[in-house]
């Protein structure tokens, strides 16, 4: 996004926050200062200044270029894909042709959906499980100092390691139903969201807490006033991460162990050498995955909005 | 006139990873009721440690600060508080966060509101109540702190360096507003700041500090009658009084420098 500096605004130091949100204003406009020497109203807050908007044809090309260039080199992928394979002839299991995935996909489409619906809600219940949990814990080892000092190094080295491998020991331990998957995609999902809390829970400016100090405010109305709502742009970078972590939770989790579910069907498929069965499914899975981050995009629009 | 606060060889020592560091020590001076005082003095001298001091955000290490027959313990919400940043929460419109430390310490606050918009008029803001504070220049961000310090109708009035980050054409009107905001809502005033020419402008007394020892070691009248002109900056009397200021705060800096030079020779005796 393009952000206009005002050039007052370069002198004096700013924090990221404020940075950001500069966007609005050019010219400061200053109030003259003895009141009773105050010229009549100005009219229209400086806000609401609109940015010249580019001749039209610039425009368009721009979003030609954002939009049509990359649909086309798709296209144009998805073509050569189409010919080499038809003219190669390589087998259908090895790798099938674009139109025939399209095929497969609308013969096995309402099989796909039903399979996609275990998936789907899992991951969602990871997520939610995820972000509720990390925040809380965020929470807890942000004002208290012993439990960070416990948890803290703990927590960096869960972060590090890749938690897939610990899959199995899910399946040994919690089973093989459905709590077992949403249990290991949560842990998946929540290390980011808790190390990414904390972060913006510690984002306030120390003037901004001294003065809640000063007012004698207590700590929940410092944390709910103040420290969460700073924190609200740290957490949703957090949970766009959370949200794909926790589909592939779910996902490997269901190549382990899962009756039902698109990764049940990707090892079914694969099993059967229907190639075709598994790019379709893969397709599914990225619409899946788009649209719930999307999801998480429009809540940060609506809580930013509020506390942006 | 009855003093407001008195400060009495006040230390404070911070305990760091690399040892104690001494940011004030043995400050001693008084404040009367309805003066206006600024602090002068390098970075790091102190200045703010000594603010929070007063204001019972820190503890003192040594010493003792009363205000009005009592001793400060603790922060207390009849304190105004302006610092260098506006601080003002992001999300919240200009007229909310001048209510805020109502919000904070749950009065009701239809009960403040019509003072918030005349405060908000004061400052030439009356239009921009409903704005974000990204929606305004850093100038008429730190008027919209002002008015939130002056929302509760504090007795006292703290600001940490509170024009410092404004261009100096902001900063001037800034000076002149202060001293219009005085003659309407006279109060005790403690001001810290860099620049001479707005301590000579805006006290009624300056004091200065030093760097090691972090202390306050002049005291200076600025016989101005008040309401005052701004245009006494225009004065003659107004240069000389900066000057003997500059002067006071330069020497200040020699002694500094001496004691750093004897210190290194020190240095370098004991390990010969
Ligand atoms: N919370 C703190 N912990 C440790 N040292 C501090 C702390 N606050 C300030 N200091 C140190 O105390 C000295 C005075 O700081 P400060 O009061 O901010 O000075 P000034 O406001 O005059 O620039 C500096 O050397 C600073 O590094
Ligand atoms: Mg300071």
């Amino acid at each position: 996004m393009k952000r206009v500096t005002a050039p007052m605004q370069q002198v004096q130091p700013m924090n990221v926050r404020e940075a950001e949100s500069q966007e609005a204003e050019s010219k400061p406009r200053l109030a003259p200062v003895a009141p009773q020497a105050r010229p009549p109203a100005e009219p229209g807050p400086i806000a609401v200044r609109k940015r010249r908007s580019r001749p039209a044809l610039a425009g368009y090309r721009q979003l030609a270029e954002r939009i049509f260039l990359p649909i086309m080199v798709v296209g144009l992928f998805l073509l050569v894909w189409e010919v080499l394979v038809k003219h190669f002839q390589v087998p259908l299991s090895l790798l099938p042709p674009p139109s025939y995935i399209y095929t497969r996909l609308t013969e096995v489409w309402p099989v796909l959906l039903d399979q996609a619906v275990p998936t789907t809600l899992e991951t969602i219940a990871s997520f939610v499980a995820a972000s509720i949990l990390g925040i809380v814990l965020a929470t807890l080892l942000t004002y208290s100092r012993l439990l960070n000092s416990a948890f803290y190094p703990i927590i960096v080295f869960f972060q590090l390691i890749p938690k897939i491998a610990l899959a199995p020991l899910f399946v040994v331990w919690v089973g093989i139903g459905a709590q077992s998957r949403i249990e290991f995609a949560t842990f998946m999902a929540f290390f980011p969201i808790v190390v990414s809390t904390m972060t913006g829970l510690r984002a306030t400016p120390t003037d901004m807490l001294r003065l809640c100090k000063g007012l004698t405010a207590n700590s929940w109305q410092v944390f709910t006033l103040v420290r969460l709502p700073y924190a609200v742009p740290h957490i949703f970078s957090g949970m766009k991460i959370a949200v794909t972590l926790a589909m592939i939770g779910v996902i490997v989790a269901e190549f382990i162990s899962a009756p039902k579910g698109l990764g049940y069907l990707i090892v079914f498929a694969s099993s059967q050498a229907d190639t075709a069965l598994i790019l379709a499914a893969i397709l599914l899975l990225c619409m899946i995955g788009l649209t719930l981050y999307g999801v998480v995009v429009l809540l940060e629009r609506l809580v930013t909005r509020r506390y942006g | 006139m009855s003093k407001h606060l008195d400060v009495w060889k006040v230390s404070k020592i911070y305990e760091t990873p690399s040892g104690p560091v001494e940011a004030v020590s043995e400050a001693s001076f008084s404040i009367r009721e309805g003066e206006f005082v600024s602090i002068l003095g390098p970075s790091g001298c102190g200045k703010s440690t000594l603010m929070m001091m007063m204001a019972g955000l820190e503890d003192v290490s040594e010493g003792v600060i009363i205000e009005r027959d009592k001793e400060v313990t603790g922060p207390r919400p009849d304190v105004g508080l302006i610092f260098q940043e506006a601080t003002l929460l992001p999300w919240v419109s200009v007229i909310d966060n001048v209510l805020f430390p109502v919000r904070i310490l749950k009065r009701p606050r239809r009960d403040y509101e019509a003072r918030a918009h005349e405060l908000l008029e004061m400052v030439g803001l009356k239009d921009f109540h409903q704005h974000r504070p990204a929606q305004l220049s850093g100038g008429m961000r730190q008027r919209v702190a002002i008015c939130r310090a002056l929302i509760l109708d504090p007795p006292l009035l703290m600001m940490d360096e509170p024009f410092s980050a404004l261009d100096a054409i902001t900063r001037d009107e800034m000076n002149v507003a202060l001293l219009d905001i005085w003659q309407r809502h006279p109060k005790t005033g403690v001001l810290i700041t860099h620049s001479i020419r707005e301590a000579v402008l805006l006290s009624d007394r300056v004091l200065v500090m030093t760097r090691r020892p972090s202390t306050v070691v002049c005291d200076i009248s600025i016989p101005f009658e008040r309401p005052r002109d701004p245009r006494i900056v225009e004065s003659a009397e107004f240069n000389r009084l900066c000057n003997q200021l500059r002067g006071y705060i330069e020497s200040g800096y020699a002694a500094d420098q001496n004691n750093r030079y004897r210190s290194a020779a020190a240095a370098v005796a004991t390990t010969e």
